[in-house]
């Protein structure tokens, strides 16, 4: 058992340092550096290329990518990721608020989203094939099918431009207060929310459909327990455990969610921080991104593997 | 074969679908020529109603905003299905040649596919996008990187099966080669599973395609597209809201339609497509 989790956490140790250097190298082999983005062509082309090499000298931009590499990993390793290179500001700084604030939709949409799908998935797979059932699954294929900025902006100009019950766009700043952000977010949390029920409530049906067919549920009916009993306190452990790693694996997705509806809110999160360094080639605040959302997807999928070997004593032999 | 058909059939959303995506396929292809107007060309005043000449009224541009549309779903869907293409074809191959060849080459592609699955796509398309041009050919090829590993991840383990038959240990034993083991023996034998999968990472292609256009990173204007005129349509969204649905119920009618069509087929093969649709 001790030997398993050492085991699996020890992958997903060398997983996130493997993760840190491809993201190093897939920054590295984008054409142009800050200083290309940051001077026009007509100031670079008038300047002595004396005095370029210096700046970039000075900017650090001349070094081989090996230094760096080891720099960012030790920097990394320390949660410190420099500075950027033009203004000079701290990455950590930058990232900061836009961390806390996707964090925080990131959060309040799982604490939504996660009880209703519980009880969708298993509605429906109690009423498997029935029209409640068909009712659920539709629903859901819809759901995941409906792009975000679709969602997004038809509730926008239902709840916002013809019954005005709430702002189309997000006015908070970065640094408000957490519950003045969300106060202002309300149509941004329901866009994910509706994707994520939907992916998420399709997973569970699957697994509590599986469950409630197995012949342990079948014994359990024949010696009379009632079948609320079943479902709840027998057939759902057996569904949720295996569905575990796919939701771990929906973080991913999600997180692809949140940056298309941080930008058609304009809610000051992560993803709005990543599309502005991107196209200024702040380099390093794109990494600290980058590495941050993966190393959540990493990280939530150890979680769930260490809870399944937790949970089921079946996967600790081996 | 037949009770597959039987079974398809007998499903009336999966019949919902395979028309959706029919209607649209035939749409996108005959758009040329049921277009009323060169959808590239001013021709009124923007943002006309819609009228007997206009059906749809024009753009902010004063371009026929029906022609726009009819035209809105050709790139996308070229993207969408190249992506798609290439990903269930290469990714199979390379997941069932992890599959042949285990130990350290099944290492290293498994841990690829991992790290790639941990990296969120639209983060990966912004990087490269950004880096290489906005051009069709990078769009096609990153789509098709990232959709690639949920299929090495499914062809790997149907493959780890495949290799314990007893067709497949014969054909080894008899001394077939590598590459015939895997294109023989092997590959024909998950064709249906890669069919759905085709089917599935071009409806998700679609989706990161048109949401790309939308954040102004994929398709760029004046091509007519679907992701872009929602986007445009932003300006105008308390006076001309149909310039907004009229493409969103197109985008959304197509993804929907291939995800009953898929649902449906990969049910009726016996197939679960439900689990890891990532």
């Amino acid at each position: 058992m001790i030997g398993a989790i050492l085991r699996r956490t020890g992958l997903s140790l060398l997983t996130l340092v493997l993760l840190a250097i491809y993201i190093f190298l897939a920054t590295e082999v984008l054409p142009g550096d800050a200083l290309d983005v940051s001077l026009s062509a007509d100031e670079i082309s008038q300047m002595p290329p004396a005095q370029l090499a210096k700046m970039k000298h000075e900017l650090g931009l001349d070094r081989p990518a090996y230094e760096r590499l080891g720099e960012f990993l030790l920097g990394a390793a320390r949660l410190d990721f420099g500075r950027t290179v033009m203004t000079k500001a701290r990455v950590v700084d930058i990232v900061a608020y836009p961390l806390r604030n996707s964090l925080l939709l990131a959060g309040t949409v799982i604490v939504i989203a996660f009880p209703l799908s519980l009880m969708l998935g298993v509605a429906a797979a109690c009423r498997y094939r029935r029209p409640v059932d068909t009712l659920v699954s539709v629903g859901a294929i819809i759901g995941y099918s409906v792009p975000e900025f679709v969602t997004g902006t038809v509730l926008v100009m239902l709840f916002a431009v013809a019954w005005p019950l709430f702002p189309a766009t997000i006015t908070a700043s970065t640094s408000d207060p957490a519950l003045v952000l969300l106060a202002a977010a309300p149509l941004a949390v329901a866009t994910i929310v509706i994707g994520s029920i939907a992916y998420l409530t399709r997973i569970l049906r699957v697994g509590m459909v599986e469950a409630l067919s197995t012949d342990f549920v079948e014994r359990l009916r024949l010696t009379g327990i009632p079948e609320w009993r079943i479902v709840l306190l027998h057939a759902l452990p057996a569904a949720v455990i295996p569905s575990l790693t796919a939701m771990a694996l929906y973080a991913a997705a999600m997180v692809s969610g949140l940056v298309v509806v941080e930008l058609v809110f304009a809610y000051p999160g992560l993803g709005q921080e990543l599309v502005r360094a991107v196209t200024r080639r702040e380099v390093h605040v794109v990494q600290v991104i980058a590495l941050f959302s993966a190393s959540v997807v990493v990280v939530l999928n150890l979680a769930a593997d260490l809870m399944i070997l937790a949970l089921d004593p079946r996967t600790r032999r081996r | 074969m037949k009770t597959v058909i039987q079974r398809i059939v007998r499903r009336p959303l999966t019949i919902v679908g395979i028309l959706l995506v029919a209607f649209h396929l035939t749409m996108a292809l005959a758009a040329p020529l049921l277009a009323p107007y060169d959808p590239f060309i001013l021709i009124g005043a923007p943002l006309e109603p819609p009228d007997a000449t206009y059906w749809l009224g024009t753009d902010a541009l004063g371009r026929d905003f029906l022609s726009r549309l009819l035209m809105g779903g050709r790139i996308s869907i070229v993207a969408a299905l190249a992506a798609g293409l290439i990903a269930s074809l290469v990714g199979g191959l390379i997941g069932l040649a992890a599959a042949y060849y285990r130990g350290l080459f099944d290492d290293i592609v498994s841990r690829l596919v991992e790290m790639n699955l941990a990296i969120p796509a639209i983060l990966f398309v912004t990087l490269f996008v950004t880096g290489f041009g906005q051009t069709l050919p990078v769009l096609i090829l990153v789509i098709s990187v990232i959709k690639m590993m949920g299929v090495i991840r499914t062809s790997r383990a149907q493959g780890i099966v495949l290799m314990e038959m007893g067709y497949v240990k014969a054909a080894r034993l008899r001394g077939e080669t590598a590459a015939s083991v895997i294109l023989r023996e092997l590959l024909p034998n998950i064709a249906d599973l890669l069919a759905v999968e085709f089917a599935m990472r071009t409806s998700s292609a679609l989706l990161l395609v048109s949401a790309l256009s939308f954040l102004g990173l994929g398709i760029s204007p004046p091509t007519p597209d679907w992701g872009l005129m929602i986007h445009d349509g932003l300006q105008s969204i308390r006076s001309e809201p149909w310039l907004i649905l009229a493409p969103a119920l197109c985008v959304s009618t197509l993804v929907v339609g291939i995800n009953f069509a898929v649902e449906g087929i990969s049910d009726a093969l016996g197939l679960e497509a439900a689990r890891g649709a990532a």
